[in-house]
């Protein structure tokens, strides 16, 4: 089966979903083509034309600097992307590696597992916050403080379900073919766990970007120059009442971003493998 | 008038826009005291027709969309779901085929039988509680005062299904339909299950429907038999002219693919073939894929009813001669 | 139950070890001599070597990790650089808020949460349904200091119907009447919370319905609100209780948030103003309460599920 087919396959009859997974595209769009959607430079400072309402010029209005609202909105969906998606990289592969390893090397497991534990036992956002202020703050550092957090989970779920795996016959069978770890580990066992690891990635966005806007909000996310949907909401909050567009345009993208992710998940969930479908949370 | 009278039931399946029809236009009655065996491999809407008839098809795709039931002259289509369930649990009552997740497990098995009691009768928690001890009894549980405090985990499938038992019998129903009550058992508990409903029944003078698809289980209990094919019943007759006289070749096969102990066999003689799907569209005669006669007028229409003696009643265009 | 509490203790003690080793190290972590980054900018060199010779940080570092151990388990978290109190102190002057709003919020997790999962359980697939789902779905993606500002732009600003930041203690004028600063914060904090619970409360009890059990229980001839209640309701709370460790986790962390943008007097407050304000000694003694609490909650949850599900021992 293609990807179209099983794109298809998954959005069939589920308007929301579709819709979701549109939004999700557009994001994508803006991010990659930011340069050449937005009108002005993002940092650009116009002191002249300050705290302007949305008109056809500054679509979304401009900032306390002058700044286009509207142009850091879309670098704004570049930042989102590269948070979400570095934060899913990093929590996929550290967590996943971890979570694999010690349910099919249980002696190093006991080991590996108990560190997840110690992780798991600091509740999400307070982890990060506790870790940038040993780091600058930068975008890397933002991507790993969220996506550690989130590596411990997954190594959590993942281990769950190569122990369910490891006893399957499959893996006998692979076993005396003569397979050797490497391969039964990455050749029989991960495939099997794509779906899941799928849907898992699309809940870590979601919640990647819910996370990366707290931390703008707090001060201890990305820099502050850099135009991210949180930063935006974090600098202007006190123009709430004076300028409301400033506050409700970046406010409304991370919502129905988050919302579009979930949306998917959600999609993604119902159509998988049954035996994990335990396993993932979710929102 | 008899206890239960079905008519011309019709039960479909809602798939996407279409209807099929899982259960085809069957009709049977039941007076007091009388057992019914429906019997037919799965997937012939036997269960179908057991849940249409208590009425716990709510919940599921699938509907009654023809006929009627009676329950002592009253049509049951006609109640608000509220008088229907003044009769369900009460006058009518039913057991099923999974013991072992029949049973609510947060609840103590005691208690989930005085609900039972409580829904339909007033009584005190006292009065209550002393019912289901007498209940455990009833179905020879032993040592009823501890038991009645146990969780259904700690009992074994034979004793779930026995709690089962004493929870339909709790408001002393007229009717009680035991859904394939003994398949999940062992072979040992299977036995001293159906006795204890044979016998139950004598005591009580209650009418039972049994479901099974084990036609020599049917033998053993029951005074009456349809046998049910495809959502039809296919042949129905009183047991003992049943067995003494076969008329369907598809009865002949389920009886043939029973094993007897005191004989030798080579190999037992299942049926050929398998139930086919609802989806399946089978001109004439649904059987004929799977009948050892077959004909060229099987193929094309489908048998009515031909009635012989003492009411035995058979679908097929060329009944066997009816000797064992 | 009590031996395996006792047990269950005794299994936090390594995890714990581990925990403070990391909330330890973490002082280390930070580039600068530890005393001066304890004592804050403002120390003389007195009190610098004085504070290195009192926690021994002229000792390997072993020694100073059983040091601090041994100060923290007779309660002294050492000395707020801001404050120039003990940390102990001024957690729990933080405390009172964070317990109230807590309180409150778990108050409308439970109250909002499970009424509207049952519902849409019970009807599912119905436009109610689809409405409850969408708009829990819905909450959960609102970023919470977005919700809690506009909450403020309209309800204390706007309608004037509530104050817009701050909370006096109870036991200023006002005494329970002051749980009022609370009101808007706490619906903030259970919003995506709340959210959660519904659609757990909703997937737990469509995974009971299917179960036989319930087809007996309506064949008692239960009416169909008895049947949701005391037979799928109460089996779904298995795993809805389940979750709730994990609700106090999420609140935690956005309660930092909550109570910046109400400006609360509370612990999450204290953590974000500590961070900035290089705090470092409420910081690691905030958090190390914080995980000791947060694994006291998960020991309840376990305690709770094994008196919701008969077929749980605790062995």
């Amino acid at each position: 089966m293609n990807i179209a087919q099983q794109i298809y396959r998954i959005f069939a009859g589920r308007i929301l979903a579709s819709i979701g997974f549109a939004v999700l595209i557009i994001v994508v769009l803006a991010a990659v083509f930011a340069p050449l959607l937005a009108p002005f430079d993002p940092l650009d400072i116009d002191p002249i034309s300050r705290l302007q309402e949305p008109s056809l010029e500054h679509l979304f209005g401009t900032d306390q600097f002058g700044r286009d609202t509207y142009s850091r909105a879309i670098y704004g969906a570049r930042m989102a992307v590269i948070i979400g998606a570095g934060s899913v990289a990093f929590a996929l592969l550290t967590g996943g590696l971890i979570g694999m390893l010690s349910a099919y090397f249980s002696r190093l497991g006991s080991f590996l597992m108990r560190g997840v534990d110690v992780m798991m036992a600091f509740p999400a956002l307070l982890l990060a916050l506790v870790l940038m202020t040993l780091l600058e703050r930068s975008v890397v550092n933002t991507i790993i403080v969220i996506g550690i957090v989130y590596a411990a989970t997954t190594a959590r779920i993942l281990f769950g379900m190569t122990l369910k795996l490891k006893g399957g016959v499959f893996i006998d069978a692979a076993i005396c073919s003569g397979a050797g770890h490497a391969s039964i580990l990455f050749r029989h066992i991960l495939p099997n766990l794509l779906s899941p690891l799928l849907v898992q990635a699309t809940f870590i966005f979601a919640f990647a970007q819910l996370q990366a806007a707290a931390l703008d909000f707090l001060g201890l996310g990305l820099p502050p120059e850099v135009p991210s949907w949180g930063n935006m909401l974090a600098e202007s909050r006190i123009y709430i009442t004076r300028a409301s567009w400033l506050l409700i345009f970046p406010g409304m993208l991370i919502i129905f971003s988050v919302f579009s992710m979930n949306l998917v998940g959600d999609a993604l969930r119902d159509t998988m493998d049954p035996r994990f479908k335990d396993d993932i949370a979710g929102v | 008038m008899a206890l239960l009278e079905v008519e011309d039931l019709e039960v479909s399946l809602k798939s996407g826009r279409d209807l099929l029809k899982v259960v085809d236009g069957i009709s049977f009655t039941i007076e007091q005291g009388e057992t019914l065996g429906i019997v037919g491999e799965s997937g012939c809407g036997k269960s179908l027709t057991a849940l249409a008839t208590m009425g716990l098809l709510g919940g599921t795709p699938i509907r009654v969309t023809g006929g009627r039931i009676l329950f002592e002259g009253q049509d049951l289509s006609l109640l608000t779901p509220n008088q229907r369930r003044m009769i369900m649990g009460n006058q009518m009552a039913m057991i099923f085929q999974e013991p072992m997740t029949s049973l609510n497990p947060v609840y103590r098995v005691g208690d989930q039988i005085i609900e039972a009691l409580q829904q339909h009768e007033t009584l005190s928690q006292k009065q209550a509680r002393d019912r289901a001890i007498e209940l455990l009894a009833l179905v020879r549980i032993p040592d009823p005062k501890n038991r009645i405090n146990s969780f259904p985990h700690q009992l074994s499938g034979g004793m779930r299904q026995r709690v089962m038992i004493a929870m339909a019998l709790a408001c002393d129903p007229k009717l009680l339909i035991a859904d394939e009550p003994t398949t999940a058992l062992d072979v040992t508990v299977q036995s001293q299950i159906l006795d204890l409903i044979v016998d139950l029944q004598k005591q009580t003078g209650m009418a039972v429907i049994l479901i099974s698809h084990d036609l020599g289980v049917i033998a053993e209990t029951c005074n009456k038999v349809a046998v049910m094919y495809r959502g039809k019943v296919i042949e129905a007759a009183d047991a003992d002219d049943l067995f003494a006289h076969l008329r369907h070749p598809y009865t002949r096969g389920l009886l043939d693919s029973i094993p007897v102990a005191d004989k030798e066999v080579e190999h037992l003689n299942a049926i050929k073939g398998r139930v086919p799907t609802l989806e399946e569209a089978i001109e004439g005669c649904t059987f004929n894929p799977r009948c050892p006669n077959v004909q060229q007028k099987c193929l094309s229409s489908y048998p009515s009813v031909a009635a012989f003696e003492r009411g035995h009643e058979v679908r097929c265009h060329f009944p066997l001669e009816g000797n064992e | 139950m009590l031996a395996y509490t006792l047990r269950r203790l005794i299994a936090f003690v390594p995890t714990l070890l581990a925990a403070s080793a990391l909330v330890f190290l973490f002082i280390h972590l930070i580039p600068g001599d530890p005393a001066s980054i304890l004592l804050g900018d403002t120390a003389t060199p007195e009190e610098i070597a004085a504070l290195n010779q009192q926690l021994g940080f002229n000792e390997p570092i072993y020694v100073q990790y059983f040091l601090w151990l041994g100060n923290v388990l007779q309660g002294d978290f050492g000395t707020s650089v801001f404050f120039r109190q003990p940390v102990l102190s001024v957690i729990a002057d933080g405390a009172e808020t964070s317990i109230w709003l807590a309180t409150m919020t778990m108050c409308w997790i439970v109250v909002i949460g499970i009424p509207i999962g049952i519902l849409s359980a019970t009807r599912q697939g119905t436009w109610i349904d689809q409405v409850t789902s969408g708009f829990a779905m819905l909450f959960a993606s609102i970023p919470t200091f977005w919700l809690g500002l506009y909450l403020i732009l309209i309800f204390a600003v706007g309608l004037g119907w509530f104050p817009t930041s701050g909370f006096p203690s109870l036991s200023d004028d006002g005494g329970l009447w002051n749980l009022r600063y609370l009101l808007l914060p706490s619906l903030t904090l259970a919003a995506p919370n709340a959210a959660l619970i519904v659609r757990l409360v909703r997937a737990s009890m469509l995974d009971v319905q299917r179960e036989d059990h319930v087809r007996t229980a309506r064949a008692k001839g239960l009416s169909p609100s008895r049947v949701a209640i005391r037979h799928v309701f109460r089996n779904a709370l298995i795993a809805v209780a389940a979750a709730f460790g994990f609700t106090f986790a999420a609140l935690v962390s956005e309660a930092v948030v909550t109570e910046t943008v109400f400006s609360l007097p509370g612990i999450g407050r204290l953590v974000v103003q500590s961070i900035l304000r290089r705090d470092y000694p409420v910081i690691q003694g905030v958090i190390l309460i914080i995980v000791v609490l947060y694994m006291v909650i998960n020991l309840l949850v376990d305690l709770s599920y094994a008196r919701l599900d008969p077929r749980v021992s605790l062995k």
